[in-house]
């Protein structure tokens, strides 16, 4: 084929621009490190780079959010530490305060370092974190979830959530626990509580309830024995409101709905005492420590009526103490179990991480030795190209014409 | 004939041959010029005649290699523009992606610590930074576009230019011919240039009519040159979109057309506005679409919530409204309103629409795809919704008016976001539980990054992938058709120089052919002069 001169200019100058762009782009991407730097040079990596760099900032965020939930549960485990410490102190103490050899000085004496104790827990209950955050009341945190009244009573005023977080894609964990739930709960597995009514009048003392047969039809409600005295001076009870009324013997043990309850003393008229699963009686730990001060703080002074007010009071508190320290160890089983939790999803996403990083910079990073061997392939091509254009512009009939 | 005629027709011819190769020779880099051979033959009465210094130019090589640079350039143009849009997506620490992880990452923290005030203050500080890439992203889109509105009425300069020569030539080679039976070949190359030129910028069709008048039509086959007449282009703003340039056409009787932007596919011309159409308008739609999806989705959520004050949540973020046009052609004065459909977002596409009242119904068409959308019209109301949008308009049209709808076009412009104060920040749910501790619609705000919220079927970061890969590849399609057509140009280019280019080597071995030929021609009258002296030496 003819070929024209322009052709010839043409043809070399293409090439070396071709050749000249080619080399650059592979020193562009020797400058920068990575194979795609603009979209265009692998659009399916690039939009993939999209999707695994949201992947991994979600798991970034987890692992954010997972050194906050760290951080509060590590902070409640150790407050429910100190919680449950305070409940046995304060069982110990009761167990003191039970030794029928008290005075009622030494008595008045347990029963202040009882409140001490719970001056103790009130003032854990009402714990903050670092920025001034009441750790146990639920979304109300800006105020004090347990307050005390005139009368020097606490209540309750937090609220009934608890804060979660999302520490993984399909985990959304609590990362608190609400006063409710550490301070004014028992297992619903706790069994039964008796309590003798504040106002009784005799002497009657119980001991129990002990559980017979959990399988009784009638086992799990709460009841009230009421006592009435019978004309000839003996005395009924009943636990149905006085449909049908049963003689009181002391000393032998009282059986219905799978319970047994042994009563000693001598009733008086309209003395009751109550009895239901510890969910249905009080659950308050606040509450039965505040029994348990009064009545250890009440002189008995020989009074047989007061003692058997002491007995019955402190019998019905040791049980709400074993079943709040049981529910403040469970609460605390379960902040455990969340930490190990939050320490096992760490490992899965630290290998997650690893992964979305590794996949992204196989979709963008450059492979230097395939690079280095293009860009010597470029550098020998343009090289080439230029030696070429050299060569052919300077061949010439003309040259030959003299 | 003497032999001394003979020799003198011989040096006239060797003559024109040189300078037919010096002409060659000078013009080996001019372009448009033709390679010129002279047509040697022998005269009637003996010796040689030039009967023609032919230029070498063959249409139908021609005609091909046209329509060959009309595509490369069309393809030149488009990478120009797409690659700006492809490094501006290619920024992985600047880019949206980051900004919008870096966003989700703050309401983390606020989901963390909800009533810490330095949590709050980092989601404002996220949500400007992220607005203002996203309206820096709508700026730099809408400043193409206004390039290519200039563009476009400079390629009109240009084309209306290069039609004008091609009348004038026209004339001057009828002139010519009138005059002489013969046009000079500087001339044709010149027109033909001119052929060349205009379809690198525009879709050209020449008809050759009487063997020498060229008539060119552009478009739809509308004349641009007829013969020694030229018709203008015009720049105008599109009827249905008064921010757009297109292409007015001035038809014989005065009036002024608008060219459709799909008639135009070749030269510069055709490949700003199938940029404009394909790439620019879709980017600039699914920007918006990912702008209001994120705005109407995050603020719906938002508002479902309760702030530090208690308030119930307020709109977070800003979003520009969609925006509609009547055809400026319209004369009922009816104007639509149009909102977003907050609770039909997830069907909103990125894509415009065109409106066409007729017969008592709304038509709708989706732009880029031309397929009829269902929608519903309810007269009695003045209300019409379709695709997660909502329009109300006042009064009833006239029959046939159109309207044009470009709900995404500038939506990204105006994101912003709308709280100032920290505390406004709705990140407890709104119940009774509500207190400052409470995170749950914080925690609601967060999985909105994981919900598919961008047209029912595609999370934010999801949809932005996308766009990545459309612009990522188109802007390799344009690369890698553009390189072919490199190579299909070069070589029609090739084939169209092998006829017409000169070569110098070639020229050379002329130069020295037609020095020998003068040079023997002047030998046979020097031979000629001798034969006469020996004869006018037989009488002494």
């Amino acid at each position: 084929m003819r070929i024209s001169t322009l052709t010839i200019f043409e043809r070399n100058t293409s090439s070396l621009n071709r050749q000249q762009s080619d080399f650059l782009k592979v020193g562009q991407q020797f400058a920068t490190g990575k194979r795609v730097i603009n979209p265009s040079d692998d659009p399916q990596a690039a939009s993939r780079a999209v999707g695994v760099g949201q992947a991994k900032a979600i798991t970034q965020q987890y692992m954010d959010a997972r050194i906050t939930a760290r951080n509060a549960l590590a902070q409640e485990e150790s407050v429910l530490n100190s919680i449950s410490d305070a409940v046995i102190s304060a069982k110990t103490l009761l167990v003191q305060g039970a030794n029928g050899t008290l005075s009622d000085a030494d008595r008045s004496s347990v029963a202040a370092e009882l409140k001490s104790i719970y001056e103790t827990l009130y003032g854990q209950a009402n714990v903050t974190d670092g920025n001034g955050r009441y750790l146990f009341a639920g979304y109300q945190d800006n105020s004090a979830p347990f307050i005390k009244d005139a009368a020097g009573k606490v209540s309750y005023v937090g609220g009934n959530t608890a804060r979660e977080q999302r520490v993984d894609a399909s985990r959304l964990m609590p990362v608190a626990d609400n006063g409710n739930t550490v301070f004014r709960s028992v297992h619903s597995s706790a069994g039964y509580i008796a309590e003798a009514a504040a106002d009784n009048a005799g002497t009657l003392t119980f001991s129990g309830p002990l559980v017979l047969n959990s399988s009784d039809a009638n086992y799990g409600a709460s009841f009230t024995l009421s006592f009435t005295e019978n004309a000839d001076g003996s005395y009924s009870y009943s636990t149905d409101g006085g449909a049908s009324l049963l003689t009181y013997e002391p000393g032998q043990p009282i059986e219905f709905a799978g319970l047994s309850l042994t009563l000693e003393g001598i009733p008086a008229d309209g003395d009751s005492i109550q009895l239901g699963t510890a969910q249905n009686m009080n659950p308050d730990l606040f509450a039965s420590l505040e029994k348990a001060i009064a009545v250890l703080d009440t002189a008995v002074a020989g009074d047989p009526k007061q003692q058997a007010q002491l007995d019955n009071t402190l019998k019905t508190v040791m049980r709400e103490l074993d079943n709040s320290l049981d529910n403040v160890l469970t609460v605390r089983a379960s902040v455990g179990a969340r930490l190990n939790e939050l320490d096992v999803i760490d490992t899965v996403a630290g290998n997650r991480m690893l992964n979305y990083e590794q996949t992204l910079s196989d979709l963008l990073d450059l492979d230097y030795v395939q690079a280095a061997a293009e860009y010597s392939l470029r550098m020998v091509g343009l090289q080439a190209a230029q030696k070429s254009f050299v060569d052919i512009q300077g061949m010439t009939l003309f040259n030959y014409l003299n | 004939m003497s032999i001394f005629s003979i020799g003198v027709s011989g040096l006239n011819a060797s003559q024109k041959a040189l300078y037919t190769t010096g002409n060659n020779i000078n013009n080996v880099y001019t372009p448009g010029y033709n390679r010129e051979i002279p047509i040697l033959g022998e005269a009637k009465a003996g010796g040689v005649r030039v009967y023609d210094i032919q230029r070498q130019f063959n249409h139908f090589v021609a005609t091909q290699l046209n329509a060959s640079s009309g595509k490369f350039s069309a393809l030149q143009a488009y990478q120009t523009q797409v690659h700006q849009v492809d490094s501006l997506l290619a920024d992985q620490e600047a880019g949206l992606a980051p900004l919008m992880q870096s966003f989700f990452s703050s309401v983390e923290d606020l989901v963390g610590n909800p009533s810490d005030p330095a949590a709050r203050q980092g989601v404002l500080g996220t949500a400007n930074t992220l607005t203002a890439q996203f309206r820096s992203f709508d700026d730099y889109l809408n400043d193409m576009q206004q390039g290519i509105n200039g563009q476009v009425r400079d390629e009109i300069v240009q084309i209306n230019n290069l039609a004008e020569q091609v009348a004038n030539l026209n004339r001057e080679i009828g002139l010519a011919r009138a005059k002489t039976g013969i046009a000079p070949n500087s001339l044709l190359n010149q027109r033909d240039q001119l052929v060349a030129d205009l379809s690198a910028r525009a879709d050209v069709k020449l008809n050759i009519q009487d063997g020498d008048v060229y008539h060119l039509s552009i478009g739809n086959g509308q004349p641009l040159v007829a013969g020694t007449h030229t018709y203008k282009l015009e720049a105008m703003r599109s009827a249905g979109d008064p921010a757009r340039m297109v292409v007015g056409y001035n038809d014989s009787a005065g009036n002024l057309i608008e060219l459709k932007d799909h008639t135009f596919k070749q030269g510069t011309l055709g490949g700003l506005l199938s940029f404009r159409s394909e790439t620019l308008d879709k980017t600039q739609n699914q920007l918006g679409q990912l702008a209001v999806s994120f705005a109407v989705s995050f603020n719906e959520q938002h508002k479902q919530g309760l702030d530090l004050n208690g308030a119930v949540g307020q709109d977070f973020f800003a979003i520009g409204e969609p925006r509609v046009y009547s055809n400026s052609n319209n004369s009922s004065g009816v104007e639509f309103a149009a909102a977003f459909d907050v609770d039909q977002i997830d069907q909103l596409k990125a894509a415009s629409y065109d409106i066409h009242y007729t017969g008592g119904q709304m038509q709708v068409t989706q732009r880029d795809t031309g397929v009829a959308v269902v929608a519903d019209y309810d007269p009695a109301a003045g209300t019409l919704s379709f695709a997660g949008l909502k329009l109300t308009l006042t009064g009833t049209p006239a029959e046939g008016e159109q309207f044009h709808l470009n709900p995404l076009q500038r939506a990204a412009s105006e994101f912003d976001s709308k709280i100032q104060d920290a505390a406004q920040i709705a990140a407890a749910n709104n119940d009774a539980d509500a207190g400052t501790g409470d995170n749950r619609n914080a925690i609601a705000l967060q999985n909105l990054q994981s919900k598919q919220v961008v047209g029912g079927h595609a999370t934010l970061s999801q949809a932005y992938g996308a766009l990545v890969s459309d612009v990522g590849n188109r802007t390799n399609v344009v690369n890698v058709n553009l390189t072919a057509q490199q190579g299909l140009n070069e070589q029609l280019r090739g084939l169209q120089q092998s006829e017409s280019g000169v070569n110098l080597d070639e020229e050379a071995a002329n130069l020295l052919r037609y020095q020998q030929y003068y040079q023997a021609n002047a030998r046979v009258i020097e031979v000629g002069g001798t034969i006469i002296d020996v004869l006018l030496g037989l009488r002494t």
